[in-house]
């Protein structure tokens, strides 16, 4: 393993200012969650960002006291702490009831142990786990300029928005998170800024290297959720290659705003299939204003992956992630 | 068959160092520190076939902390057990005459992974970063990963004169041979059946990465590794450092886990032993977790061609199998296919070219040539029945091996493992005669497969002292890697003595202390070194009868090196898996939500552990048939799925309560008519949930792993 300088600053502001220096003397930085996977990059010699070497500088976000809790805010939503565990975010009660959604997504995130250390903010920020990434290949997500999967393995990869990188975004709370209209809150050098979720998200064809918008010294403090109206219901279905540690082969964030039996709206956030929560609004719009039947999901289904473009080798993954939308469909709104 | 009950045999005992291995108190390699040690790190070749023109450490050497560096161009020690099998027993000869020698590091490279250069540092994290400064100009060569594409004419050469491997006489010849009148048999047929049946490359997967520490005293080297035989693995380091047996002492008191390929020594034995006595003090080489993935072994994969003749009433008249085995660019060991006689027809054909590719190395793995063979020619069988219209377990009873006047068996309930496990998986209710039909998206279906499996050769050495105390201290060459060994020889010390199992110790793990043992493969430890055990045990009852106890100071020692016979007949172990699964035609999971195993291994010696040897091994097997692969990038044959999160092994959430009954026996033969049990579990746990999934889904899966992509492009 490469040697590096840990730091251990008291606020997020000093964290900021450690990481801006050290980039400025033309070191490479890498910020410390959880450090469940930045710690195996580190030791594979991965870049965390694209074109860096492993971490000359490691700013450890852990001594900073206050940004790990959940709590519920002055206009009735929730915001969680960026440091805030997996599990505890599993574990809420709060969570559990208004945000069904976000609690099961990481609940399903790898394995007890790195959902008790991994943390949110870690979680919606981590690398690709693309194998060509993770084996040390020179491509477009470690600073390089080209993607392996194209004409090589790409069983795992994106069918929506690839090119010119087709990895799938690995993250199960993102998918949840966007459905569920988070805003992300980042401090960085020049100060304070708030997005929505969706806008955190960069596909590879606006910028190849980075899976969002965070700059080298940026942090993702905090995020809100709205407040949860009556009549909200969440669910998050998750595919994988076996029951445990493994990220989405397909994934599926669904929260759907019913009254009386008829879907008011819909809001469906697709996992592990785009380089980015992938939202499905042509099968969301099938769902507004109507009662949810087996024949209606069965449509939201098949216009989820309308626009699909798979692969030569990841086909499967279209009828796939259009059986999971329907499934997940069905189960939010209660029809059996 | 009845079996009389024992006192100390046969009754639940746990592991008798089970404390220290759950409490971290056990010592293995890796925890090991000696004074002055440093560490090493192995740099390995990042592409799948080349010639090193230059190789310089110059960098590397200039760092400090850095105490030296190891090539090609420094060191010229051959890894005799490399590419060919380790241990006496099977190789010297072929040693001495083969053309295909393995270096320890070789300049001409060909596979991702293999050992093209060494640092011992003063820690690893100076040795690690080190391999970062070797710079190496490669000039890079094709390269092959298929089997078939191995064989073409006009295929890059791996070796010259071809990629087929040699055997022991340096000829390219198929592994197998004829029996009765394959012509016959085919004639006679009314239907002749032809399929194709491929398996991928899985690896063991041990937990413990490996490692090994070498110190010398004088002339002599010590070597700590976490090895399944300290004998081999003694014989195969002399050999290859020029020495003595007696030069070398190899300790192993804990290994994590040996699933099949460590009855012998490895390059990183000789790397340590080489860094230590140029640098005249400790060396411990570390493996990583992906090293030990890439630059170790796992099970050969293969391509299984089958010809099956058979009358309309079921009767299979004639098999013949064509295959290939993808053996890496070493042929470390056999590529055979088993399978075949596990059927009563005697009009058979077997021809297995292994060939050589620039993958990772296969090597053994539990059961080596078993699950892939059985994978193969229980398929196609299965096909055949439901082509018959007849239910595969009758198909089974009616053309399963029976005993006859030529085929002698010790004894024989391969047909009882069949009708047992039948009933207690409720086949008649749980099997569809119709594969795929049913409602709905999720469809259950019932498989089954059948085996018999034996000890290999070999005998082992036990040696047993008792002093005035009373203490018994039994002598034994096993390691221990999983199935409990030092427990075992334990208890069947105990009970021939006739004294309680707290009143033995034992020594084990230690060439110098222990005699020699054959080492824990082959499923054979129990048989051969237990037998030797009890041997011993009565010729010691024997001198205490005679002399008395010993008094004062004074010690009676026995031992006993006995060769086990079967007089001509064949000793086999059976079994019988059933399987339900349930395939989400949707989704493509599939889930085994049913299990059950009927073995016979003669008399169990020790429930637990034998209990959770069949289930671990089913597990393993479970893992081959629908999630574990090696899969490579066939454009810069770069592997791409090394480690446990991308070799996708299972976890217990992925497996049901796996339900074993075993048969107990007692053929009067081995210690207490002991049979196999380590490896039997494995054999015929992918095959059955392979037909499983076909009983489900109505669709034939004849490509290992099962993986949902395949599902849904046959169901969706």
């Amino acid at each position: 393993m490469k040697t590096f300088a840990n730091h251990n600053p008291g606020s997020v502001d000093e964290a900021v200012a450690i990481a801006q220096a050290a980039i400025s003397d033309g070191l490479s930085v890498s910020f410390a969650g959880g450090g469940t996977d930045l710690l195996q990059l580190v030791k594979d010699r991965i870049p965390n960002r694209p074109g860096a070497g492993a971490p000359d500088v490691l700013v450890n976000l852990k001594s900073i006291p206050g940004i790990g809790g959940i709590a519920v805010n002055a206009r009735g939503g929730l915001t969680i702490g960026g440091l805030a565990p997996l599990s505890a975010l599993a574990a809420s009660s709060v969570v559990r009831q208004r945000y069904s959604v976000l609690a099961e997504a990481a609940e399903q995130v790898a394995s007890p142990q790195i959902r008790n250390t991994g943390t949110l903010a870690g979680n919606v920020c981590q690398r690709p786990w693309c194998w060509y990434f993770r084996n040390g290949f020179n491509c477009y997500k470690a600073g390089g300029n080209q993607c392996f999967s194209i004409v090589g393995e790409h069983q795992l990869h994106a069918i929506f928005g690839g090119g010119p990188s087709f990895i799938v975004h690995p993250s199960d709370v993102a998918p949840a998170l966007v459905a569920l209209e988070a805003t992300f809150h980042i401090i960085g050098p020049h100060g304070e800024r708030t997005l929505p979720a969706a806008e955190f998200f960069v596909l590879p064809r606006d910028d190849a290297g980075h899976e969002n918008v965070l700059g080298d010294a940026e942090v993702l403090v905090s995020i809100n959720l709205p407040a949860s109206a009556n009549g909200v219901h969440s669910s998050y279905h998750k595919v994988m290659d076996r029951q445990t540690w493994t990220h989405a082969v397909a994934s599926a964030a669904v929260v759907l705003d019913m009254e009386e039996g008829l879907c008011r709206s819909a809001r469906i956030v697709l996992g592990g299939v785009a380089p980015i929560p992938w939202r499905v609004q042509a099968a969301e719009a099938l769902l507004a204003g109507e009662r949810v039947t087996a024949e209606l999901a069965d449509a939201v289904g098949v216009a989820a992956v309308a626009e699909a473009q798979p692969l030569a080798k990841n086909a499967y993954k279209v009828p796939l992630t259009r059986r999971l939308v329907e499934r997940t469909v069905l189960a939010v709104s209660g029809v059996a | 068959m009845a079996i009389d009950p024992l006192k100390t045999v046969g009754q639940n005992t746990p592991r008798i160092d089970a404390y220290e291995r759950v409490t971290g108190q056990a010592t293995y390699t890796r925890d090991i520190k000696l004074p002055g040690m440093l560490y090493a790190r192995v740099l390995r070749s990042n592409v799948p076939h080349a010639m090193i023109r230059r190789i310089d450490t110059s960098k590397a050497e200039a760092l400090p902390g850095v105490r030296a560096v190891m090539t090609h161009e420094t060191h010229k020690i051959p890894y005799g057990s490399g590419s060919i099998s380790g241990g006496r027993q099977y190789s010297d000869a072929h040693k001495d005459i083969t053309t295909r020698l393995r270096y320890t590091f070789n300049d001409h490279v060909r596979y991702v992974g293999e050992p093209v250069a060494a640092v011992a540092a003063v820690n690893r994290h100076v040795a690690e970063e080190a391999l970062q400064l070797i710079e190496i100009d490669y000039e890079e060569l094709p390269f092959v990963l298929d089997v078939e594409e191995a064989i073409e004419p006009g295929a890059p050469e791996i070796w010259s004169g071809g990629n087929i491997a040699h055997d022991s006489e340096n000829r390219q010849q198929p592994i197998g041979g004829r029996t009765g009148d394959l012509e016959a048999g085919f004639a006679e047929a009314d239907q002749i059946f032809e399929d194709r049946f491929t398996t991928q490359f899985v690896q063991d997967a041990q937990m413990e990465p490996r490692s090994a520490l070498a110190h010398w005293e004088g002339d002599k080297l010590i070597l700590h590794t976490p090895t399944q035989g300290v004998s081999n693995c003694r014989h195969d380091t002399a050999r290859d450092l020029g020495l003595e047996d007696h030069q070398v002492q190899v300790i192993c008191q804990y290994m994590g886990g040996g699933f099949g390929d460590k009855n012998g020594n490895y390059y990183f034995d000789l790397i340590a032993a080489a860094f230590a006595r140029d640098l005249g003090v400790p060396v411990m080489v570390e493996l990583s977790r992906k090293d030990d993935w890439l630059a170790t072994h796992g099970r050969w994969h293969t391509v299984q061609d089958y010809r099956v003749g058979v009358k309309d009433d079921g009767t299979v008249t004639a098999i013949q199998l064509n295959g290939l085995s993808g053996m890496g660019p070493y042929l470390r060991r056999s590529g055979n296919v088993a399978g075949m006689d596990v059927y009563a027809c005697e009009n058979t054909e077997k021809s297995i070219l292994p060939v050589h590719t620039n993958r990772v190395v296969s090597g053994n793995f539990r059961a080596p040539t078993y699950p892939q063979g059985y994978f193969g020619i229980e398929s196609m069988m299965d096909e055949v029945a439901y082509k018959l219209g007849i239910d595969p377990v009758q198909f089974a009873l009616k053309n399963m091996v029976r005993p006859t006047e030529t085929k002698q068996f010790t004894n024989f309930t391969l047909d009882q493992c069949i009708e047992q496990g039948a009933e207690l998986f409720d086949w008649a209710n749980r099997w569809k005669p119709e594969p795929g039909s049913g409602e709905g998206p999720i469809k259950r279906g019932a498989g089954m497969a059948f085996m018999m499996f034996n000890a290999r050769l070999g005998a082992s050495s036990a040696i047993l002292r008792v002093n005035a105390e009373g203490r018994y201290t039994v002598y034994v060459g096993v390691t221990d890697i999983g199935p409990g060994a030092k427990t075992t020889m334990s208890m069947l010390a105990a009970e021939e003595l006739g004294v309680p199992l707290s009143d033995v110790d034992i020594v084990w793990g230690d060439s110098d202390r222990c005699p020699y043992s054959v080492g824990e493969s082959g499923s054979r430890c129990t048989m051969m070194t237990g037998y030797a055990v009890v041997e011993a045990a009565r010729d010691l009852k024997r001198q205490i009868a005679e002399n008395g106890m010993p008094q004062g100071d004074s010690v009676l020692i026995a031992s006993a090196t006995p060769a086990p016979t079967t007089n001509g007949k064949l000793r086999e172990g059976f079994g019988a898996h059933f399987v339900e699964v349930e395939v989400d035609t949707h989704l493509g999971d599939v889930r085994v939500t049913k299990y059950v195993t009927v073995h016979e291994s003669g008399r169990i010696l020790n429930p637990l552990p034998a209990l959770d040897q069949i289930r671990g091994a089913v597990i393993q097997g479970i893992g081959q048939a629908l999630t574990e692969d090696l899969r490579y990038d066939s454009r810069n044959g770069q592997p791409l799925t090394s480690g446990y999160y991308w070799g996708r092994h299972l976890t217990h959430l992925d497996v049901p309560q796996i339900e074993n009954v075993f048969i107990e026996t007692d053929d009067g033969l081995g210690p207490y008519g002991a049979k196999t049990v380590g490896e039997s579990g494995i054999i015929i746990a992918p095959v059955a949930v392979a037909n499983a999934v076909y009983n489900a889904i109505g669709h034939r899966m004849r490509d290992l792993p099962i993986t949902r992509d395949k599902i849904l492009e046959v169901v969706a």
